[in-house]
């Protein structure tokens, strides 16, 4: 069954649609609030969420589109946590910066990248759990972050620069 | 990335009660409307008494027209801010709010017309009420009914 026909049904009123829904969407959700908060904020913010996403999902527009908006309310709740982090980051980052083709994307490894994401500048580290870890597309991720697909290139960008030198701090070559 | 969630699927649902909770759901539904009937009821009760009134009786005319807001404003806020009103609801809600404002309305009226005063302004207030009522029971339905041919599209004809 599609999420979006979950959507539907859940819209419509039906528990057992929220549910599977809910069982579907809990590991992803929580695995994007874990690589972006500690642990013991991790639940609470997910049980915040989840909470969002039943009182605002009878007023969810296009049932097509659940997963950009349940991690946009994941990322506003996520935000709300780390606004400080995130005033920093927006002094730290320089503009215009140059998207190219990064050699660093291939060694991306899923487990690597968990152990040193944690290491990262808020919106990079965001960038990078939406885009490998929930394997959103660029398009998406933009949405999510309400930021331009082209900022979400170059983010993602400057992401595996800083991945790249973090892991080769730790010794990792590719 | 051995790190799970701690709570399980049925622990969230637990814990998501208070927004699916029927009675909650209810309980919002119905102070609403009647906090508003009762309101408008009072508030005709008190425009339209004969003859200057002596001031404990518009002291208690206040206090109720207070207590039925009160519970308007309860009302509208567990429906805004703590519960989740599905699209089924949302029609037998719309339904409530259209036959306690048709009620209200008609009793109001009555109640004006036999003193004699204010029942013009007691049927545009009424009127006014009903078709908010309608609009919304009409706005309910239709959004209900594209969500049932959303869902007859997705799984082929199969579902009801």
């Amino acid at each position: 069954m599609t999420d979006e026909l979950l959507v539907v049904r859940a819209q419509l009123g039906e528990r057992a649609a929220l549910a599977e829904l809910l069982a579907r969407w809990r590991t992803p959700v929580w695995t994007y609030v874990r690589r972006m908060l500690d642990a013991d904020r991790a639940d609470d913010v997910t049980q915040e969420i989840w909470l969002s996403v039943v009182r605002g999902l009878p007023r969810l527009k296009d049932p097509g589109r659940f997963a950009p908006w349940l991690f946009t309310i994941a990322r506003r709740s996520v935000t709300d946590r780390l606004r400080g982090e995130y005033a920093q980051a927006g002094e730290r980052s320089g503009v215009g910066e140059v998207v190219v083709e990064d050699p660093a994307e291939a060694m991306v490894d899923r487990a690597v990248l968990v152990s040193v994401l944690s290491a990262l500048p808020v919106p990079e580290r965001e960038i990078l759990v939406l885009f490998y870890l929930e394997d959103l597309p660029v398009e998406v991720c933009a949405d999510i972050c309400r930021v331009p697909a082209g900022t979400v290139k170059s983010r993602l960008n400057r992401a595996r620069r800083l991945l790249r030198e973090h892991l080769e701090e730790k010794g990792y070559r590719p | 990335m051995t790190e799970e969630p701690r709570l399980t699927a049925q622990d969230m649902i637990e814990q998501l009660e208070p927004a699916l909770s029927r009675r909650t759901r209810i309980r919002a539904v119905t102070a609403l409307p009647a906090g508003v009937a009762g309101a408008v009821f009072v508030g005709t009760l008190w425009s339209s008494e004969p003859g200057p009134l002596p001031g404990r009786t518009h002291l208690a005319f206040a206090l109720f027209t207070v207590f039925c807001l009160a519970w308007a404003v309860y009302g509208g806020w567990l429906l805004a801010r703590r519960v989740a009103l599905f699209a089924t609801d949302q029609v037998i809600a719309a339904w409530i709010g259209l036959a306690a404002s048709l009620a209200t309305t008609t009793v109001v009226t009555v109640v004006a017309v036999q003193r004699g005063t204010g029942w013009g302004l007691a049927l545009a207030a009424g009127s006014l009420f009903v078709a908010v009522a309608l609009v919304l029971t009409v706005r309910a339905h239709a959004r209900r009914a594209a969500l049932l041919r959303r869902m007859r599209e997705l799984t082929g004809g199969e579902e009801r």
